[in-house]
């Protein structure tokens, strides 16, 4: 999908929320989207899933079928948790058969049980919010637009965010979230676009350019081939540690058991 | 997008807030029907006048009973075009449900009676013509209390403006001589072409008059809803 050229503003004269935001997302690929408060981080994310129309500019290749988790759920409604994500997955077009089998199958993902017959309107904030994130996934979204989906979620509930993200990915979908509580390290590999005084631009993906060292443990044998397939794999040595060897002994023929890659 | 139209009277109809325009609705017609006996095609025809800011308000009502997230979640589902076209036919359904009530209110109340000198028109008649006087009342309401719903006017007051100068005009504009006439819905033309007998080419302009203006003022709501979820 193409964010071509986009400029925003909510009245005709008022100031332009983003100008000239020029972006792609592709199948397969999880953009996180950070910014100030007021940045226009929601801004964009309602541009990509459609709620916003462009003041300037266009989106292309929107996926046809598209999942937004808002940042607030409208709980304000007088629907039953079963009775508003049967009627979603209605609207999203499911048949009468399937959305039984779907709306089962997300309330027990999500631990929505105990909560199939109270009202949205008793629910707590996170609760809510699990109802927002499941009519969003009702139909396998090809963009799954998630704004803040962390806030006021339990524990369990967090580690299933990602889970759900790397499904739609996995299927070839394409994710955008916003996040400001760091929560998005849970999703190594996304690319990551900041927003700011109206324009997005695109950080250093995190997966690649930040490092990790690894320490392993190898016989003492199978020291010289395993270091050198790990530079033939691109590895960077960092030292090689063996039982009588000093520390700071280094090279792949150094008599080690332990090194450290990089 | 009948899924959508379902869920939009079920948020509507479970809020009770459906109960406010049938109650005024009732009132309305209670003290148009509670003068004496009159002819029915007659009777309907003010029916249909007094009832087109009810018809307004209760589409007004219906489309804001449903928060404004919600209603950009239905559109990411359906898209922007049948996500409007979903809200006005779900008024215009609500908008049936009040004509019905409209068209049997008199007879059980004794408002109206049947033919008694020559030259009146028979019962099945004459409810026929007050059927085609609701129905062209009914789109020309839809249409003004969609350009009156929250996501048009974006505060209350302006809401109730709207809906108040729409009245105003069909009132204002309506009697004989007016200057352009047709700002307004014909409905108090239909009403005065209803007290006696009723041309074929009278009834073919009241209903193109009557669509044309829901056409103009819908399509007013609908640029205007490019710009705003």
């Amino acid at each position: 999908m193409w964010l071509e050229d986009i400029g925003l503003r909510y009245h005709r004269r008022g100031p332009w929320v983003l100008r000239q935001v020029t972006a792609r997302v592709a199948a397969g690929e999880a953009v996180v989207v950070r910014g100030r408060n007021g940045a226009g981080k929601s801004t964009l994310l309602q541009l990509a899933a459609g709620v916003l129309r462009p003041s300037r500019g266009r989106v292309l290749d929107r996926p046809a079928v598209v999942g937004w988790v808002p940042e607030r759920f409208p709980a304000d409604q007088p629907f039953t948790v079963d009775g508003y994500l049967a009627a979603m997955a209605r609207i999203a077009s499911l048949s009468p058969a399937t959305t039984e089998r779907t709306v089962q199958r997300w309330v027990d993902r999500l631990g929505l049980g105990p909560f199939r017959t109270v009202r949205l309107a008793q629910l707590s904030k996170g609760t809510a919010q699990k109802v927002g994130l499941a009519q969003a996934v009702l139909r396998p979204p090809g963009l799954l637009v998630l704004d803040e989906p962390w806030e006021g979620l339990d524990a369990a509930a967090r580690e299933l965010v990602p889970q759900v993200i790397d499904e739609v990915l996995a299927d070839g979908g394409s994710v955008l979230v916003s996040d400001h509580r760091g929560e998005t390290v849970r999703l190594p590999g996304a690319r990551e676009w900041s927003v700011a005084d109206g324009a997005v631009v695109e950080r250093a993906p995190s997966g690649e350019a930040a490092v990790a060292v690894v320490e392993l443990e190898v016989p003492v044998g199978q020291l010289p081939t395993t270091v050198a397939r790990l530079r033939a794999e691109g590895h960077h040595i960092l030292r090689v540690r063996g039982p009588g060897a000093p520390p700071e002994a280094t090279g792949p023929g150094a008599e080690s058991a332990s090194e450290v890659a990089r | 997008m009948t899924a959508l139209v379902r869920f939009r009277l079920a948020g509507f109809l479970r809020t009770g807030r459906a109960l406010a325009p049938v109650m005024a609705g009732l009132l309305t017609l209670g003290i148009l029907y509670g003068g004496g006996r009159a002819q029915p095609a007659e009777a309907y025809g003010v029916s249909a006048v007094v009832l087109f800011p009810v018809l307004a308000w209760q589409t007004k009502i219906l489309l804001d009973v449903e928060p404004d997230v919600q209603r950009r979640l239905a559109l990411v589902a359906v898209g922007p075009a049948r996500e409007q076209a979903a809200g006005l036919v779900a008024a215009v359904v609500a908008g049936l449900g009040l004509v019905a009530v409209a068209l049997v209110f008199p007879w059980l109340v004794g408002g109206v009676a049947g033919p008694s000198l020559p030259g009146d028109l028979s019962v099945p008649a004459g409810v026929a013509l007050g059927l085609w006087a609701h129905l062209l009342a009914l789109p020309a309401a839809v249409a003004l209390g969609a350009l009156a719903s929250r996501v048009i006017t974006r505060s209350a007051g302006y809401g109730v403006a709207v809906l108040t100068l729409g009245t105003v005009g069909v009132l204002a504009l309506g009697f004989s001589g007016a200057v352009a006439p047709w700002l307004a819905p014909p409905l108090l033309p239909t009403a005065r072409a209803l007290v006696g007998p009723l041309p074929g080419s009278t009834a073919l302009l009241l209903t193109v008059w009557a669509l044309a203006w829901a056409a103009v003022v819908l399509t007013g709501y609908a640029r205007v809803r490019t710009r705003r979820a």
